[in-house]
């Protein structure tokens, strides 16, 4: 598979799309070693069923995923199917809170909790329109450490995100559109340093597109 | 002086290149459970290991018992991310506090080789002042040794890693057996800030072979180094001193999680731990057991080995157990770049300073910190960019932006107090055992490093030409809750790491430390487990 147009997710400039034009991770999967090859290319593969969520909590979450991570169309990162196989099989980061549940029951509480704050406009959270949706969550997210549904919202955001960015961000076409270049074994590195590339890198096309400068603006 | 090879020969029993030497695990010695062994160890990581590999040397029967795998770098590990989540304790726990300390990924291996598999690398020794901090500075404890008394063990470990750097002005001056590896974007952004703001940084100290050693290989520079090292660059115990206690007839017994230890009511003294290997419960004898399994397994496991004779929990008569458990503050604070810094480009471990370690007494707060590199990876860096209370497009826009990033971390001295404990939680693990319920809170001392370090960080990022910072407040390795002391009412074992309470149990791994400094601690709780092992094998700490 060459990486070239084929599953470059959707990103418009403004937001940080186009960074890296020509950029194929996957195409030097001929660099890895085979175990990690067998590890990232599953990722390209027919995502894993839903096992954890039920229908309902499946839209609420594809709903919230969405819109973390900004995707509005395909093709998308399968986040929601990455999440519910870690639920599923109970991949936990090993902790939880005093007074929140683990994980899974945690999951399950908070996508109710989004229904119930979707309610009030007449919806489920999953029907709700775009910007009603990110009304929602940024009102959580306004919440800090105070109560959301009986439970702390920053605990809350941080499961959320926690789990949302460990699969957008293991996936090739993330990497592609952050110019990451993912395995690096056993090749590794001859050309660190700034502004040094490797032969297969490619340089940033708008260096200056800091987020801070054109906040500015 | 002798050679590294001719106390510690790992590095010449490995394969030359990647790879384990397989030959040695299938020769390995395999003790039986009722052989009463010289000495079984609870844990195989940077303390158990190290004990083990001392013992077998010195002829000892000696078995090291550990929960997690026998890994094999070449099948197990992987260059990725989110691919190497079974290179962390998963197991559940529950914490709790005013500032609760995230576990897992974050602080808490598993398997033949530790915390120390997935640790960045760096290994600077403890300053001479962290073994006096209560009488120099007032605060936290005094440990009942010395730095001198560490100080032999600190040149042995830092051998047998070994260990790359610049000459180290800080602390006791000492130099390295390797020399400096050299810098990617990252480290050079710290090194060109450093000077732009007069702070003397240093290239190390790092863990990480530089140059052939024995039949390991060269660094790669390939930054995957918290996923485990696939080279055999990086130490860990699994190559440094796993391979030669294997060689001397000791056994590590791996997938063996144990779950209480047994004290003859009588004699008062430890007869063996019970283990669960493949569903089955085990009774391994043993003459001495010696408990390396870290600073929350390791109290946990004491609680959930309670008696009449010790109804609160093995060797908590004087409610020790568990208490004075730190974690360091760990900021970390990255800074923009129009250049292209791509700072996963390299080992994230590359320059550090220690030149903010020690009390200042025009600050308001007592003790330090110290400044090193950190390289995130996407996921990693993802959450840190997540903490600024990005999202959605904003948080896309940020992570597009990647490569031009430069990060540092620091690591803060929190103090050492009685409230920062494991205890016993309701929930129970699949064993049926209670789990670890961690408690922390910070203290106005600790808070106060925190934003001293913070600001330090910025000031460099600024003077190498940083246009924008941001900061995660976050915490970085365990240490202490069974700590060293000089009396039992003030702690749970001596300075030769013997428990008070039981003559023949000892612990020997970072919950030992009754303060942390502002180093990593992975070269210390060596250094800590090579002292205790010598002791033994003199016989000085023979009852």
């Amino acid at each position: 598979m060459s990486g070239g147009t084929r599953g470059r997710l959707p990103l418009n400039e403004a937001n940080g799309g186009g960074r890296f034009p020509g950029f194929d991770v996957v195409g030097q999967s001929k660099h890895w070693d085979d175990v990690t090859t067998s590890v990232v290319l599953a990722r390209l593969g027919m995502p894993p069923d839903i096992r954890f969520f039920s229908a309902a909590e499946e839209a609420t979450a594809s709903a919230l995923c969405d819109q973390l991570l900004g995707q509005r169309q395909e093709p998308r990162v399968p986040v929601v199917n990455m999440i519910d196989a870690r639920l599923a099989e109970n991949q936990t980061d090993g902790w939880h809170y005093e007074g929140m549940a683990p994980d899974r029951q945690a999951w399950r509480d908070s996508l109710a909790g989004l229904n119930q704050d979707a309610r009030q406009s007449g919806h489920v959270f999953a029907q709700t329109p775009w910007p009603g949706q990110s009304a929602i969550l940024q009102a959580v997210l306004d919440l800090g450490s105070h109560q959301w549904h009986g439970m702390n919202a920053s605990r809350v955001w941080s499961l959320w995100t926690r789990y949302a960015c460990t699969a957008f961000y293991s996936h090739p076409w993330a990497w592609e559109e952050i110019g990451f270049a993912g395995p690096a074994y056993p090749r590794g590195y001859k050309n660190p340093g700034v502004d040094k590339l490797e032969p297969f890198e490619v340089a940033d096309a708008k260096p200056d597109q800091d987020p801070l400068r054109r906040g500015e603006s | 002086m002798t050679g590294v090879r001719d106390r510690n020969e790992s590095a010449w029993l490995l394969p030359a290149g990647p790879g384990l030497n397989h030959r040695l695990r299938e020769d390995m010695r395999a003790f039986n459970d009722g052989d009463e062994v010289d000495a079984v160890i609870v844990g195989c990581g940077a303390g158990g290991a190290t004990m083990l590999q001392r013992l077998a040397r010195a002829g000892w029967s000696a078995v090291a018992l550990d929960a997690g795998p026998f890994w094999d770098p070449e099948t197990d590990w992987v260059s990725d991310e989110a691919g190497s989540h079974h290179l962390y304790w998963t197991e559940p726990r529950v914490i709790g506090g005013d500032d609760p300390v995230p576990l897992g990924s974050n602080n808490s291996g598993r398997g033949v080789g530790g915390s120390m598999v997935h640790y960045a690398g760096y290994t600077p020794r403890f300053h001479p002042s962290d073994f006096r901090m209560h009488s120099q500075d007032g605060v936290g404890a005094d440990w009942p040794i010395d730095y001198t008394d560490l100080k032999p063990y600190y040149a042995d470990i830092e051998g047998e890693l070994p260990v790359s750097g610049e000459d180290w002005p800080w602390g006791d001056p000492h130099s390295y057996p390797q020399r400096p590896h050299p810098v990617s974007g990252n480290g050079d952004m710290f090194l060109r800030g450093a000077l732009a703001c007069g702070i003397t940084a240093k290239v190390g100290p790092v863990a990480i072979s530089n140059g052939r050693f024995g039949n390991r290989p060269h660094c790669i520079y390939r930054g995957f180094c918290l996923q485990g090292c696939k080279v055999n660059a990086k130490a860990s115990p699994l190559i440094t001193h796993v391979p030669d206690a294997l060689a001397r007839g000791g056994e590590v017994r791996a997938d063996s999680m144990v779950t209480g230890i047994e004290v003859d009511e009588r004699t008062g003294r430890a007869t063996g731990v019970r283990y669960n290997r493949r569903g089955r419960e085990h009774f391994q004898r043993a003459r001495m057991v010696i408990v390396a399994g870290y600073s929350i397994e390791t109290p946990r496991l004491l609680l959930n080995s309670a008696s009449h004779r010790f109804p609160d929990g093995l060797c908590n008569d004087f409610d020790q157990v568990g208490r004075y458990l730190m974690v360091q503050g760990a900021p970390q604070t990255a800074g923009r770049f129009d250049a292209e810094v791509r700072m996963f480009k390299a080992p994230p471990p590359e320059v550090s300073t220690e030149q903010f370690y020690e009390t200042d007494p025009a600050k308001p707060y007592k003790r330090g910190f110290s400044v090193q590199t950190v390289s995130p990876l996407p996921i990693t860096w993802a959450e840190h960019v997540a903490a600024q209370g990005h999202w959605g497009d904003g948080l896309r826009q940020y992570m597009s932006d990647y490569v031009h990033w430069s990060c540092l971390g620091a690591l803060c001295d929190f103090l050492p107090q009685p409230h920062n404990r494991v205890i016993l939680s309701e929930e129970k693990d699949r064993f049926g055992l209670p789990i670890a319920h961690f408690n922390y809170s910070q203290c106005d001392n600790d808070k106060a490093l925190m934003r001293a370090a913070q600001s330090v960080m910025e000031d460099i990022l600024h003077g190498a030409g940083a246009d924008e910072v941001i900061t995660i407040d976050r915490y970085a390795h365990l240490v202490g809750g069974a700590r060293m002391a000089s009396g039992e009412q003030d702690g749970v074992v001596d300075a030769n790491c013997r428990s008070f309470a039981v003559p023949n149990l000892y612990i020997t791994d970072g919950s030992v430390l009754p303060t942390q400094g502002s180093a990593n601690p992975a070269l210390t709780i060596m250094a800590v487990a090579a002292r205790a092992a010598d002791r033994l094998i003199q016989g000085s700490a023979h009852d």
